[in-house]
């Protein structure tokens, strides 16, 4: 009997979506566009930065040390100036990230083997970017000061060298990183906010108030309302694991059934979620509002999404618990990435689970169908 | 036993007292007025009867079921219908109804009995695949009543049906109430259309939140039994009010557009010389006569009583 | 002209009032951002530090105590443990519990003393490409510096260092704070994400309550309509970016280093933009939900990821650089870190401030567009 008024309810929801066809549209196709775009926005790749050259000494060795620069993939030489004072111009107005200031006397220094400094000014702007940028320039400058050095003229490995082997995600791709992240949090954005939005909406027309005056039960009335959007936010998923797998070709380590399995607990939190929200709104601009501040942006941003929790402070690190998003993201990268199963995922799965089954319940105790 | 019983019923929302302490009757098969005047306490009231809210205080039983226990058993018992025709504007009127039928549990025969029965009533035969959107004013009351009583329910409730809505199609709803109530359902209608009050076995005057009058229309006219009203229809309606109002048999005056009502303080005061008196202030009379008092003199003395 | 001006002034103060009554959408317009810009700003950083290393120490020679040292002596890295096999560096990293791995091999001392080249292994855990890139730089440059001073040592090389030094400089940010980047950044999100939200409702809201009919029967017409519309959230969205502003200056240090006139231009520009933004959004949803979707899905991600908040624009790929085009924010942030961290005005980022202007324009005009198209 439950289930039949469920099957009406659920039936209902459809054909209202289908009447919508618009809104249809953006919950599928909108999250595919996005993914396509931002899978290739994440990258901290420094390469060709914007380099402007002032040689005061205009030799032959100082020739030489710009077209190392030139060469390196890291650097573009735009500009050789006459003074120092026209690096100003081009920093200001960012044209320019790095200087390369070539002292006069330098050729005349290293003919003489004495030691002679260069120096580099940098943007810092873009303090992570201008960090990498000023470790290649030191590399470059190192290595070739070996050169110099050695007796044969001939390149010179330093006595110690660190042989770099990088875990799980060897060429370094961000978009393997991002790219499970971006899924998770499109998944958020659309079902949250289309679960709280539609409640709101009855709310706001008067028909729930006609759903509140039948026999129909609460725990009907919400699962009837949440499928729809469980359905659709499974399509979702299947949708954006596609085009990760194939057109992004992010590597899927672990096991699938896992990620499906998964990706339902986590719908039932932001479903959930979206729920709770509408009982907390009395109109759809309420619901929006307090969807978009309240939840969605702090998610973005305290949930490891790009920012590493490790490096917040540490009185923030608790807040980050209550964050489902938070959990998973560990799990999602965990099967993406690494490869794990429920072995070492447990904990993360455990809570995901817990956060969905008490936003839920909490949702349910408070859209009572009697106002008190 | 009553269809509805309701006990002292009051509720509080902070400070302010919306529903104080009422309580009246609606036997089975009655169509049941209630009237008065915006944020009066009609609709609060009606919701508590519904279960939609809590009463603060007080009791009251709707087809035998305590409102205050089991607000959950009274649902099953009643139709409502609010103000705003909670249909689903989306889906068509066939898809409507099948949503209602379903969620009140209805077996697929008699759904497709009920849903005949629908159509028939609302005239939507043949317009089953229209979007509810699409749909008139008067189509849409008459859908809207149709799905909440499409699981034949005893007791059902009308939450200020006919807002909007021609007066023809006005008309027409009330037919379709009467048949309602002659099959032995109570009707309790919230209105502010006095006229259609009238089509009412007994009424019910709530003024801010308490039950001011109470009783059958005659019971209610019946103020007025000892105090006749003078119809006055003159060109010039609001010098003749004026000079009315310095009478000293008359009470009071009321305007409604070219007529006036003028309560007599007593049934003996010669209706010729009253007109005599108009006449001789220059107000041309157009027809001058005692009437039968309408709900409308009874709400607005109702409505003065109780304010002072 | 002038009655148009009266007109926008009475549907301004329309829904100023609604606004107000509205208490919890205008306390979350006002306060919240600020608010939220004191916990993230405190949050979120790039700057990586007390990075999980675990060691395995083959050696254990003076040399390789030494080496060890100077990793945990940066301030970069934290020793958790050892990793006494392969097994275990497999676990570490697969668990979490270890970032990194220095393996020392075994005759590293004896090799270091004699002259002869020798390797040690970084293993990184690389699934967060951002930091492994930065962790990795850390650690060759630990390994590099440490390996001139045993050249040195071994007399390999110049008795006075290496013939060829580099000394950076560093402008506007000299400690490379990556708070500093990222602050303007947050600006400009909650900025964008503020204005957006709080039009894109406006006009369809009334489109489903009903009211649009009435309103088109009033004399008011559409411009004067979709200007009072706007005017109040522009002042709420104005007051509420100022603030943040503020906010970020007291509580990060932020530095404020241009003119303050030209920031509140520079802001009140972008601000104009992303309001008509979600006025345009409004005109062409015609359900609330579809406006709310829209918005997001327009603003939420494409702002955060491709104005060049985090991910540097000139390292994405060329065909997301020119989707970034549309991006205003992305101009509002050259333009603000220009003023706050630069110090400079607009003749250094005239192309910018040009692009937000013609954004503004483009969107007004699609917005009126619209709105009239519906008006008639």
């Amino acid at each position: 009997m439950g289930l039949t008024r469920l099957a009406h309810i659920v039936r209902k929801e459809f054909l209202e979506l289908r009447q919508d066809p618009r809104l249809f549209g953006i919950v599928i196709i909108a999250p595919i566009i996005q993914l396509t775009m931002l899978g290739y926005a994440a990258t901290t790749d420094v390469r060709n930065v914007p380099l402007v050259v002032v040689d005061q000494d205009v030799s032959s060795e100082s020739r030489e040390l710009v077209s190392r620069f030139d060469a390196s993939p890291s650097f573009e030489v735009i500009d050789g100036l006459s003074s120092t004072d026209d690096v100003d111009r081009y920093l200001n107005t960012g044209k320019a990230w790095m200087a390369l200031d070539i002292p006069q006397g330098y050729g005349e220094q290293i003919r003489a083997g004495r030691p002679t400094t260069v120096q580099v000014v940098a943007d810092g702007t873009d303090a992570n970017s201008t960090n990498v940028a000023l470790g290649y320039a030191s590399t470059l400058v190192a290595s070739y000061a070996r050169e110099l050095a050695s007796p044969s003229g001939q390149p010179q490995a330093p006595l110690v060298s660190a042989e770099v082997r990088v875990w799980f995600n060897p060429q370094l791709e961000s978009k393997d990183f991002m790219i499970p992240g971006i899924l998770a949090l499109l998944l958020l954005v659309v079902t949250t906010n289309l679960s709280s939005m539609s409640i709101v909406r009855e709310k706001e027309l008067g028909t729930l108030e006609q759903l509140n005056v039948t026999p129909i039960a609460r725990w009907e009335l919400i699962v009837g309302k949440m499928l729809p959007y469980a359905f659709i936010g499974i399509i979702d998923v299947l949708l954006v694991v596609f085009v990760a797998l194939l057109w992004f070709e992010v590597p899927l380590r672990g096991s699938f059934l896992l990620l499906f399995v998964m990706s339902i607990v986590y719908l039932m939190t932001t479903l959930g979620l979206g729920l709770f929200v509408s009982t907390i709104s009395a109109t759809q601009q309420q619901a929006m509002m307090t969807a978009s501040f309240f939840f969605l942006i702090p998610m973005v941003f305290l949930s490891g999404f790009v920012f590493p929790i490790e490096n917040m402070p540490a009185a923030i690190q608790p807040v980050t618990y209550l964050i489902p998003l938070r959990y998973f993201l560990v799990i999602l990268r965990g099967i993406f990435l690494k490869g794990v199963g429920l072995e070492v995922l447990w904990p993360d799965a455990l809570a995901l689970f817990g956060w969905g089954v008490a936003i839920l319940v909490l949702a349910t105790l408070r859209s009572s169908k009697r106002l008190a | 036993m009553n269809a509805i019983e309701v006990r002292h019923l009051t509720r509080r929302f902070g400070n302010f007292v919306a529903v104080n302490d009422v309580s009246f009757d609606v036997r089975a098969g009655e169509i049941f007025g209630f009237l008065g005047s915006n944020g009066a306490g009609k609709s609060t009231t009606i919701r508590m009867l519904c279960g939609l809210l809590q009463p603060t205080s007080g009791s009251a039983t709707v087809g035998g079921i305590d409102v205050v226990r089991d607000p959950e058993g009274v649902k099953r018992r009643i139709g409502y219908m609010s103000q705003r025709f909670s249909l689903y504007e989306a889906l068509t009127v066939d898809q409507n109804i099948a949503f209602f039928g379903g969620v009140y549990g209805l077996s697929r025969e008699r759904l497709a009995r009920r849903r005949d029965f629908v159509l028939e009533i609302a005239g939507l035969r043949g317009r089953e695949n229209e979007l509810t959107h699409a749909l008139a004013g008067g189509w849409r009351q008459r859908l809207a009543l149709g799905c909440a009583i499409l699981h034949e329910p005893p007791i059902v409730f009308l939450d200020e049906p006919t807002g909007g809505v021609d007066p023809l199609s006005r008309r027409r709803f009330w037919r379709l109430i009467e048949d309602l109530a002659a099959g032995g359902v109570a009707v309790l209608v919230t209105t502010h259309y006095l006229d259609e009050a009238e089509h009412c076995e007994r009424i019910a005057i709530i003024q801010a939140g308490r039950l001011a009058a109470h009783g059958t229309v005659d019971e209610l006219k019946a103020i007025f039994a000892s105090r006749p009203i003078l119809e006055v229809r003159a060109a010039d309606a609001v010098g003749a009010m004026r000079t009315l109002d310095e009478m000293p048999e008359v009470e009071k005056t009321s305007i409604f557009g070219t007529a006036v009502h003028a309560v007599l303080r007593n049934a003996a005061t010669d209706v010729q010389t009253i007109a005599s008196r108009l006449e001789a202030k220059g107000i041309t009379i157009l027809s001058c006569g005692i009437v039968a008092p309408s709900l409308e003199d009874v709400f607005l003395d109702v409505a003065e009583r109780s304010a002072a | 002209m002038i009655t148009g001006f009266w007109k926008t002034i009475a549907v301004a103060r329309k829904e100023l009032r609604q606004i107000r009554r509205d208490r919890r959408t205008l306390l979350i317009l006002l306060f919240v951002p600020a608010f939220f810009l004191l916990i993230y700003g405190y949050a979120l950083n790039f700057d990586i530090r007390h990075v999980r290393l675990a060691l395995q120490d083959n050696d254990r020679s003076a040399a390789s105590r030494e080496l060890v040292s100077a990793f945990v002596n940066s301030g970069y890295f934290d020793l958790v443990g050892e990793a006494p096999n392969p097994q275990s560096i497999d676990d570490l990293l697969d668990r979490g519990d270890a970032r990194a791995v220095l393996v020392i091999p075994v005759r590293f001392g004896a090799d270091v003393a004699a002259g002869r080249q020798t390797l040690v292994q970084f293993l990184v855990d690389g699934d967060n490409a951002n930091t492994a890139t930065t962790v990795v730089g850390y650690a060759m440059g630990l390994v590099n510096a440490q390996s001139q001073r045993y050249e040195l040592q071994a007399r390999i090389g110049s008795p006075a260092g290496p013939i060829l030094n580099v000394e950076p400089r560093v402008w506007y940010n000299p400690e490379l704070r990556s708070t500093l980047f990222l602050v303007p950044g947050l600006i400009a999100y909650i900025a964008m994400l503020t204005a957006v939200v709080s039009t894109a409702l406006s006009i369809v809201r009334e489109k489903e309550a009903g009211t649009m009919e009435q309103v088109r029967m009033s004399p008011i017409g559409p411009v004067p309509y979709v200007l009072g519309k706007t005017a109040p959230y522009f002042v709420v969205s104005l007051i509420s970016s100022m603030s943040i502003v503020v906010a970020a200056i007291i509580l990060f240090d932020m530095p404020m280093r241009g003119s303050w006139l030209v920031l509140v231009g520079i802001v009140s520009l972008f601000l104009v933009g992303a309001l008509a933004f979600g006025l345009l959004i409004s005109s062409i949803a015609d359900s609330q939900q579809v406006a709310f979707q829209v918005a997001l899905l327009t603003s939420f991600l494409p702002t955060l990821m491709l104005s060049g908040f985090i991910f540097p624009i000139a390292s994405m790929p060329t065909f997301l650089q020119v989707v970034t085009r549309i991006v205003p924010a992305r101009y509002f942030l050259v333009a603000l870190r220009g003023i706050v961290l630069k110090g400079v005005g607009p003749a250094d980022f005239l192309p910018d401030v040009i692009a937000l202007v013609i954004y503004a324009v483009v969107i007004l005009a699609l917005a009126s567009v619209r709105v009239r198209r519906q008006w008639a």
